[in-house]
């Protein structure tokens, strides 16, 4: 079987697994709602709000969302050894990665189309000014920091080091994504940033590919049955 | 037709190799996290041979069978599978290798039929769910195919575990404990799918406690007592007693 159709099978099958009970997608999105719901509260709703700095607000939800995402789908693999399964089958391990970050990937999208609202309306954030390019920039920064997710849930998950670990791996590895996701933002909403933005967009495009193909060739190395 | 290419590749490498044994492992050995589990086991296993593996708790069957399916790379000694590099793990050659572990390796939450079907397309079977219906049936749990695998018993749990291994009809099968936790009649059917799947030409190693059962069932026993061979005989050789003996007092 192909990489490509490989990796569409598993991620079906992980998207149909959250289906049943959508027991990822319940806990996340409770998760990221909380997130901006307390962080609302710190600021202040009322008046001004925080601005452009809405977007940065949002990423802190997308990131722990998207944590436990990472978590969650390979916890799925470690219960009664069904990685094992997935090992032994005649695909390349490249697609098992392929496959775990397309159903990450998703799930993120998900979370983002619920809290990004909330934060809009929490915020008084004006989305309108350009959707698109917030779409767009939200869109790559995940891709990058869900290809390290990805690798490393596999990591943790194949250690004994379980749980918070993730975390701690993830969180200092895609700090230049995160970093720059958030600058683009401001840029974007925020007149007097405006001038780094085009620059900023090619870096992320850059440590996006650098991630995945960093996580794809790192990937056959660290999974383990 | 990915399962054609694939099948293509294995004949072909096949050809170049000659007619192989199925399992050809010299000075065998695995060390895992420090500990010796292995040591240099040779044997060499022709194709459709039924051969049972004996042994006490952590005497190294399930290491052994991890190690001969692919999933474990040996640290030290050689092994070939149908006359080809163990250690490659090709595609082509995991194509061929079907394990029945300790764990069933399914999904919870999908049903046997959408794990039976979704293992059947990792594998490039032609017509995956027809596959999977007749494996259902055969192991005798038709009418449960869409029940979610947490909601079967152990013994069906087993069950849909052997189907899982077979759903590509590989030439060799690796069971560990195949046959814990199902009632005897299962165990009967399962006795019996086993011995059908011999006189196709499957070539199956099992490990197991039970040594009568194994002493029934495979044409040779290996016994294995802290990671080294310490008997490999044709089974109509031996007796029970023996075995246990040899063994140290485990099945």
């Amino acid at each position: 079987m192909n990489t490509l159709r490989a990796s569409l099978l598993l991620a079906a099958k992980d998207l149909r697994i959250e289906r049943r009970g959508y027991q990822t997608l319940g806990l996340v999105i409770v998760l990221g709602v909380l997130i901006v719901v307390v962080l609302a509260m710190a600021l202040g709703t009322g008046g001004a709000g925080p601005g452009p700095g809405a977007a940065a607000i949002l990423w802190v939800a997308y990131l722990f969302g998207g944590t436990l995402c990472f978590e969650k789908t390979m916890a799925v693999e470690r219960q009664d050894d069904a990685l094992a399964g997935l090992l032994l089958a005649p695909i390349e391990r490249g697609a098992v990665f392929a496959g775990k970050l397309l159903a990450n990937l998703t799930l993120m999208f998900c979370l983002a189309a619920v809290i990004t609202p909330v934060g809009i309306l929490l915020f008084h954030f004006d989305l309108s000014a350009a959707p698109v390019r917030y779409a767009l920039i939200t869109t790559l920064g995940m891709i990058g920091f869900a290809a390290i997710g990805t690798l490393f849930a596999a990591a943790a998950a194949s250690s004994r080091l379980q749980g918070g670990l993730l975390a701690m791996l993830v969180f200092p590895l895609t700090l230049p994504v995160v970093l720059t996701s958030t600058q683009l933002m401001l840029a974007t909403f925020d007149p007097a940033r405006a001038q780094s933005g085009a620059a900023g967009l090619s870096i992320l495009v850059a440590f996006d590919v650098i991630f995945l193909a960093a996580s794809w060739l790192a990937f056959d190395l660290l999974i383990e049955p | 037709m990915l399962i054609s290419a694939q099948q293509a590749e294995f004949t072909a490498e096949r050809a170049a190799a000659g007619a192989a044994p199925a399992v050809s492992a010299d000075g065998l050995g695995c060390t895992i996290d420090g500990r010796r589990v292995l040591s240099g086991i040779s044997l060499e296993i022709p194709v459709g041979a039924a051969v049972s593996l004996l042994g006490a708790n952590g005497a190294g069957k399930s290491t052994l069978l991890r190690l001969l399916s692919t999933l474990v790379a040996p640290t030290d000694g050689r092994l070939r599978l149908f006359g080809f590099d163990g250690s490659r793990a090709t595609a082509a050659l995991r194509a061929r290798i079907g394990l029945v572990g300790h764990q069933s390796m399914l999904y919870r939450d999908l049903s046997l039929l959408e794990n039976l079907e979704f293992f059947g397309k990792l594998y490039g079977v032609p017509a995956p769910r027809e596959r999977a219906m007749h494996l259902i049936t055969r192991l005798g749990l038709a009418g449960r195919e869409h029940d979610p695998v947490r909601a079967l018993s152990r013994g069906m749990t087993q069950r849909v575990a052997v189907a899982r291994a077979l759903v590509h009809s590989p030439p060799l099968l690796l069971a560990d404990e195949p046959f814990s936790g199902l009632d005897a009649s299962s165990a009967a059917a399962l006795e019996e799918l086993f011995e059908a799947l011999r006189s196709g030409g499957t070539t199956i190693i099992m490990a197991s406690h039970d040594v009568a059962q194994s002493l029934r069932l495979s044409r040779r026993i290996i016994a294995l007592r802290a990671g080294r061979v310490v008997l490999d005989a044709p089974s109509c050789s031996l007796d029970a007693e023996e075995v246990l003996e040899t063994t140290g007092g485990g099945g």
